[in-house]
């Protein structure tokens, strides 16, 4: 038997490269043995992408993309499919832990510098990502087709009409209508399920493989590759499998735990997660008083309100995501890791960090005076922590980066 | 744990500075709440396993609200085995229309466009009002209603301001008002102020809610116990399978939780293991 099961490996091994990329890639991946819980995001990332895949798949059994059915076709999975309220809620909560994960995923590369020479493609890979992320979230929260995402959907495509020249005719081919209807249900719907999950899945993968090919960071900013054993071998490292997989499956642990405590008791997330309005049918003739994305928009959707006009704030808001991308070139400190960096950059990402969570609040808020001035304020200093880089991080004073982890 | 010192710095620092921007930007807001005139809504807490009370409340909708409201993402047979009531009973006592089968929706009885012309607006779809509006919302909502005679139906609604729709329950509450009362003054230290004499300084204070007394077939403590029910009710119609994601809830949790030892029990075997082989390399 086990002399069967042994010629089919070899015979399968010999035309697929099955050792050799479990070696490659996870028996023999040499990662930093030292890490933080900073670096356990990305596995849980991954974690998430699969639950929305799966549960995904099952809601769109019972879904209807129609513009008729949309609304009671998720209160028919709710209440008449079996454990459709399961799936549904895995998605939901999957949907903003996904953006929780990423978010701090992507504060780790900022504090550790994971975006530095020769890291930058993977950083930019996972830039992408985000912004696919964007994309699918909002396509997303369309579908079920509530007031909010009725008139989410007519803020956010109503954008593309800030556009000089081109935006009015966007805005319809967008659309696909006049105004936000079936037609833009079923289109969307596409999207979210067919185009924007496989983008997802080929950046994901281009992401890893660019990883694999540089090596993972750590919080030291150590090249654990400068000294090795006889082997080749770096001596600050472990094995991929099965050492950094039993740490994700711990971190795996705590985040389902924390997931299900969501999931089962808070599963609308205090109307962060599921807007309340959003159990209301989508209603073209009633706008809500109060229009507000889901959370993890609502950093950018406040600068667009910061700026009064439409055409400006457009600009604001998409560079205030594409900054991200040139981050790998703003930065011209000798060390990678915050730990070793100079008062002003520690100053600076501090800044950073509370202007991006202040951002994020306000954009769930009404508008007054005070917190306009406050979301002026706060995207200045957004900015600044990216357009600043260059001169803080080259005339500060750095420490000695240690050789070893 | 070393290398957590650094960032725990920053962290601290963040929340510290977060929690006084948040602060100062709350305290500024000058939103309205949603119970409107009505001021902070009245605090709502579901039971949703006391059956008793999730059976009166549906008797109550059924006899009171459904007429006007349906509740079409709702089946008959599922709220019957829900709420525990034999089939032929619930049959037999709450449901009107006898060509209704147990697997139908509840889709009410009134034409949508007659009624549009009857009340001004049709009366909305309620199996997600408990979802949408709130549960405070509601129980609030039905006992704020006050005679307004210049209004349509001769009612008005402290928390919904204009609403479309008759208090319904009037026969049961009694004749609401709007009253003033002589309210005591406090001082800063929230003890009562008095004059030279030692009574107490009032002030006439106006907006409180009152019923008039002997109008209502049933009494103050009777009628919000209705309104429990009857919200309660709705917070079940708007997720039926509340109360049982609640309860399966604390197994997947506590699945979790051992999934987490015993995964951080292995993690540390094959350390140990490692360092061993490590260190006698």
């Amino acid at each position: 038997m086990t002399e069967i099961a042994g010629k089919l490996f070899s015979w399968l091994n010999t035309r697929l490269p099955i050792v050799n990329t479990f070696e490659r890639h996870l028996s023999k991946h040499p990662v930093p043995s030292k890490v933080n819980f900073w670096y356990l995001f990305g596995a849980l990332a991954a974690v998430t992408l699969i639950i929305q895949i799966v549960t995904g798949i099952w809601l769109i059994m019972p879904y209807s993309n129609t513009e008729e059915q949309a609304f009671s076709s998720i209160e028919y999975i709710m209440r008449d499919v079996d454990y459709g309220w399961v799936i549904r809620y895995m998605h939901t909560t999957g949907a903003s832990l996904f953006f929780a994960v990423v978010y701090l995923h992507m504060f780790r590369g900022l504090l550790y510098g994971s975006y530095q020479k020769p890291k930058e493609l993977v950083w930019i890979f996972g830039c992408t990502i985000y912004l696919a992320m964007m994309a699918e979230g909002f396509l997303g929260y369309v579908l079920p087709y509530g007031q909010m995402s009725y008139w989410g959907a007519q803020v956010i495509i109503s954008l593309f009409g800030a556009i000089p020249y081109i935006g009015e005719s966007l805005e319809l081919w967008v659309r696909g209508d006049y105004y936000i209807s079936g037609i833009t249900v079923s289109r969307f719907f596409a999207l979210h399920v067919v185009a924007l999950p496989l983008v997802l899945i080929a950046l994901v993968f281009l992401h890893l493989v660019a990883l694999h090919e540089v090596g993972a960071g750590n919080p030291e900013g150590v090249d654990i590759e400068e000294f090795l054993d006889d082997d080749g071998v770096p001596l600050d490292s472990v094995p991929f499998f099965p050492y950094k997989v039993l740490n994700a499956l711990v971190a795996i642990g705590v985040f389902m735990t924390v997931f299900s405590i969501i999931m089962f008791f808070f599963p609308e997330g205090g109307g962060y997660f599921i807007e309340m309005a959003n159990f209301e049918e989508a209603n073209p003739l009633v706008t809500p008083d109060h229009i507000a994305p889901v959370w993890y928009y609502a950093p950018f959707y406040t600068m667009l309100r910061a700026i009064p006009d439409p055409l400006g704030g457009l600009i604001v808001m998409a560079a205030g995501v594409a900054i991200f991308f040139i981050v790998p070139w703003l930065d011209r400190s000798k060390v990678a890791s915050i730990r070793y960096k100079g008062i002003y950059s520690k100053i600076a990402i501090t800044l950073f960090g509370v202007s991006f969570l202040t951002l994020g609040y306000l954009g769930t808020v009404g508008v007054t005076e005070v917190r306009k001035t406050m979301s002026v304020v706060c995207t200045v200093i957004y900015f600044a922590y990216f357009l600043l880089m260059p001169i803080y991080t080259k005339y500060e004073t750095t420490k000695e980066v240690p050789d070893r982890l | 744990m070393n290398f957590f010192k650094l960032e725990i710095n920053l962290i601290f620092k963040f929340v510290a500075l977060t929690v006084t921007l948040f602060f100062s930007s709350i305290s500024h807001s000058a939103e309205g709440g949603p119970c409107k005139d009505y001021g902070e809504c009245d605090v709502f807490k579901y039971s949703l396993n006391d059956i008793e009370s999730l059976q009166r409340g549906a008797a109550t909708y059924i006899n009171y609200c459904y007429g006007c409201h349906s509740l079409k993402y709702s089946r008959w047979g599922r709220v019957a085995s829900d709420l525990q009531i034999p089939e032929d009973i619930f049959f037999e006592n709450l449901v009107f229309d006898k060509s209704i089968k147990p697997g139908d929706l509840m889709t009410g009885s009134m034409p949508e466009e007659e009624s549009a012309k009857w009340f001004g607006v049709a009366p909305p779809d309620l199996t997600l009002v408990s979802r949408y509006k709130g549960d405070d919302w509601i129980y609030s909502y039905l006992r704020a209603y006050y005679e307004d005679a210049s209004k349509q139906y001769g009612v008005n609604n402290l928390v919904y301001p204009g609403t479309a729709m008759p208090n319904v329950l009037m026969a049961l509450q009694g004749n609401q008002r709007l009253v003033c009362k002589d309210i005591p003054v406090l001082a800063k230290n929230g003890g009562e102020k008095r004059d030279d004499q030692g009574n107490t300084i009032t002030k006439e204070k106006c907006g409180f809610l009152e019923v008039e007394e002997g109008t209502g077939a049933l009494n103050k403590e009777e009628f919000d116990s209705l309104i429990y029910d009857l919200t309660n009710f709705l917070v079940y119609v708007g997720e039926p399978i509340k109360a049982t994601r609640e309860r399966i809830g604390w197994y997947v949790v506590f699945y979790f939780l051992i999934f987490t030892a015993l995964s951080s029990l292995l993690y540390r075997e094959f350390h140990k293991d490692y360092n061993m082989k490590k260190g006698k390399a």
